[in-house]
């Protein structure tokens, strides 16, 4: 594990009644992609922007690269260090992607080859195009390298496949998966529970303020995900009550498939076996519990796709 | 070094956006268009315009002296005058040029000189106790043969203290002015009607001889047209509204956008910005004030010729008000509230500041508001460098919208605030 860029202590941010951030504390490492996972209103952009020496906290402390981010003389320094895709990024309409990339590289004393970034992103065929003509996922990508081109130390990218359609959205994720391989630090808010468990090392699960759960995928699905699951497709409620006679978990689907949750490989001959003596040749599946089944354990609900919470 | 990348970011980026150039240029071509049709046709009344300054104010009241005032009355009688009065303490050619600009013709001043009232009482005493003298002496003349030595003694010394009384009467002529053009084709007419009052007012004095001297000067108007007259004072309201209303307007969009936030994550400081942005929009008015210029030329005829002092004044006056625009954008929220609030600010200090109307015509309240103004001190330093061509006009206004322009941009990067809640 590498040193600690983020360290978050009892954070709180307050807007009037309202608690958006309600004492968290957690720490981001060096050279992992460390993911917020939370439906909207969950408090990720305030928790993100305190980070980003955006908005004031209320009460708690955060560090970033080891400074402090209410000390003004320490927020120059990590502006210096840090990249940024805030949410909904937009850049100057006019301007095509490579000026509006060495707009913001040239804010910095020093900034990678404008080229290289637009490379890196992919982005050469659009270098000048104008940004109001892009798409959306191109203009993320443009967000993306915007947030690149300093050659920062950590990244922040708040909600980068928002909108976007699944294969812009899988393109962002290559993208994201390009910077871990270079050794980047990323921190990425999303609420998209696929996109958490694709490309974080760690995942803190945030809802109403809160950190519900923290820890890498497979952990938390091991600790929160709960059991494996045999389908078997193309089932009917006559099996399904045979079935139910011998083993406690057994449902059926929408699609008319029989669920049966299994401990264990010695459950799963056993199931098998009383298949077979039932004469029942039909297509098995193993459902192994997603990030999905973590949340839902956690929080009662899922997010949609549209970010709510259900 | 980053106002500078700024500066080249949001310059390019406005270039590229037609719709702000066609605004830009057409808002100030049409109020020139509407004032130039309004104001091509006023002012061609069939009483001849004259402008009077009567610097003839007795000391200790500060009114004007019984005799000026009947001689102006006496001008008016004759109802062939439109008569303009200007103030005491004006250039006279200056305030006649301004008055006129809106309404066009041409400059015809009478000038009634200080001292007029004495003059003329003292030359009209003079000329009585010369004619009693002369009476006198005629009549000594034909009377002497019958008059005994003493009664001749006596005569001459009583016409001896008269020739010295009448010594130390000073001896003045009132004196009156006029300036008239040679270009004017009345300024025959109006110098002999003119004439023909000043001496019927000698007859009525005294009867006979010339108390009133009348001197003639030539002065020649500039031959501007009408829409001339605007230009310096569209030109100032131009820069305002741009810096105002456009320049608000635009950061504020950019705010409402995330581009300024975006900018803000990164180490660039809100002076680097404030200034980028203000000179961006300085760059761009010099250029529209340019273009709207030649347009000028080509479509109305205008005659100005913008000098090095109206170059300095777009380039200060534009850079004060876009500072004003930062300082606004600070601390509005919406496009909306940025275009309403610029609107409110913008239209009464047009039309409060002497842009459109001279504010030698506008009630004394109205000309001390637009001392408070600052696009006042814009338009009548304009007025001065491209009107007059009087440099000593710019340079006080110059120096209080360079002022004016640092406080602003202070105040600008001042009030930015980027911090969301
Ligand atoms: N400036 C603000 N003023 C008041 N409430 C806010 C403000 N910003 C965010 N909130 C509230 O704080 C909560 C967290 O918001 P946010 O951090 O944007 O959530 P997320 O990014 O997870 O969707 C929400 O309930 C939101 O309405
Ligand atoms: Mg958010």
């Amino acid at each position: 594990m590498g040193k600690t860029v983020v360290e978050a202590d009892s954070l709180v941010k307050r807007y009037g009644q309202l608690m958006a951030v309600d004492h968290i504390s957690f720490e981001v490492y060096e050279g992992e992609v460390f993911a917020f996972l939370g439906p909207n209103g969950a408090g990720k952009t305030t928790t993100v922007e305190i980070l980003e020496c955006l908005r004031p906290l209320t009460s708690g402390n955060a560090r970033v690269l080891g400074y402090d981010v209410t000390r003004s003389e320490d927020v120059k320094e990590i502006k210096k260090r840090i990249g940024v895709l805030p949410q909904e990024f937009c850049a100057l309409d006019k301007l095509t992607v490579k000026e509006n990339i060495a707009l913001i590289g040239d804010m910095y004393d020093r900034h990678l080859d404008i080229d290289e970034v637009i490379a890196l992103l992919d982005l050469k065929d659009k270098v000048n195009e104008k940004f109001e003509n892009l798409s959306g996922g191109l203009k993320q990508r443009v967000g993306v390298a915007a947030a690149l081109v300093s050659d920062p130390q950590l990244i922040f990218l708040d909600e980068p496949t928002t909108g976007l359609d699944p294969k812009a959205r899988r393109d962002v994720w290559a993208v994201i998966a390009n910077l871990k391989r270079l050794g980047k630090t990323v921190f990425l808010t999303t609420h998209y529970m696929e996109e958490a468990q694709v490309l974080a090392d760690r995942v803190a699960i945030i809802n109403k303020g809160k950190i519900a759960a923290i820890g890498a995928p497979q952990e938390l699905i091991s600790q929160y995900g709960g059991l494996k699951i045999l389908k078997i497709r193309g089932g009917d409620k006559a099996l399904a009550s045979l079935l139910q006679k011998k083993y406690d978990k057994v449902s059926l689907n929408g699609n008319g498939d029989v669920l049966v949750k299994i401990d264990d490989v010695d459950e799963f001959w056993r199931v098998m076996a009383t298949l077979a003596e039932l004469k029942i040749n039909k297509d098995v599946e193993i459902q192994t519990p997603t990030i999905e089944d973590v949340f839902l354990k956690i929080t009662g609900g899922i997010i949609t796709e549209e970010g709510e919470l259900k | 070094m980053r106002a500078l990348t700024i500066f080249k970011a949001v310059f390019k980026n406005w270039m590229r956006s037609r719709s702000g150039l066609f605004f830009s240029i057409l808002f100030p071509v049409l109020l020139l268009l509407v004032f130039g049709a309004i104001f091509s046709g006023v002012g061609s009344s069939s009483k001849y315009r004259l402008f009077v300054q009567n610097l003839d104010i007795n000391a200790t009241d500060a009114t004007p002296s019984e005799l000026s005032v009947a001689f102006i009355d006496a001008l008016n009688s004759t109802e062939t005058f439109g008569i303009n009065e200007i103030p005491a303490d004006e250039n006279a050619t200056e305030y006649a040029q301004e008055v006129l600009g809106p309404l066009g013709g041409n400059m015809r001043i009478l000038v009634i000189s200080e001292g007029f009232q004495n003059d003329l009482l003292n030359g009209t005493l003079k000329v009585r106790v010369g004619i009693t003298y002369e009476t006198m002496d005629m009549y000594y003349w034909y009377v002497e043969p019958y008059l005994t030595d003493s009664q001749k003694s006596a005569f001459q010394q009583g016409l001896a203290q008269m020739q010295q009384y009448n010594a130390t009467i000073p001896d003045a002529k009132a004196s009156l002015t006029i300036m008239l053009d040679p270009a004017d084709s009345s300024a025959t007419i109006v110098k002999s009607i003119v004439m023909s009052i000043a001496s019927a007012f000698n007859y009525e004095l005294i009867g006979a001889e010339n108390v009133v001297e009348f001197r003639e000067a030539s002065v020649t108007t500039k031959h501007y047209s009408n829409v001339d007259f605007y230009v310096p004072g569209i030109t100032a309201a131009f820069i305002m509204t741009n810096g105002i209303i456009a320049l608000t307007a635009t950061t504020t969009e950019f705010k409402r956008r995330g581009i300024i936030k975006r900018l803000s994550l990164t180490p660039l400081t809100k002076l680097d910005w404030v200034v980028g942005n203000v000179l961006c929009q300085t760059i761009l008015n010099l250029m529209l004030a340019g273009i709207m210029i030649a347009l000028g030329w080509v479509v109305f005829n205008v005659r100005v010729i913008p000098d090095a002092f109206s170059i300095a004044l777009i380039l200060l006056g534009s850079i004060m008000f876009s500072g004003m625009g930062m300082a606004l954008s600070g601390f509005i929220k919406d496009v909306e509230a940025a275009s309403a609030i610029g609107n409110a600010i913008a239209f009464p200090m047009m039309f409060l500041s002497g842009t459109y109307f001279p504010l030698e015509i506008m009630p004394s309240y109205v000309q001390t508001i637009s001392k408070a103004l600052p696009l006042t001190y814009v338009a009548e330093g304009l007025k001065h460098a491209m009107i007059y061509q009087n440099p000593e006009g710019v340079y006080i206004n110059m120096v209080i919208v360079a002022v004016l322009a640092v406080v602003f941009i202070i105040v600008g990067s001042l009030v930015t605030r980027w911090k969301e809640k």
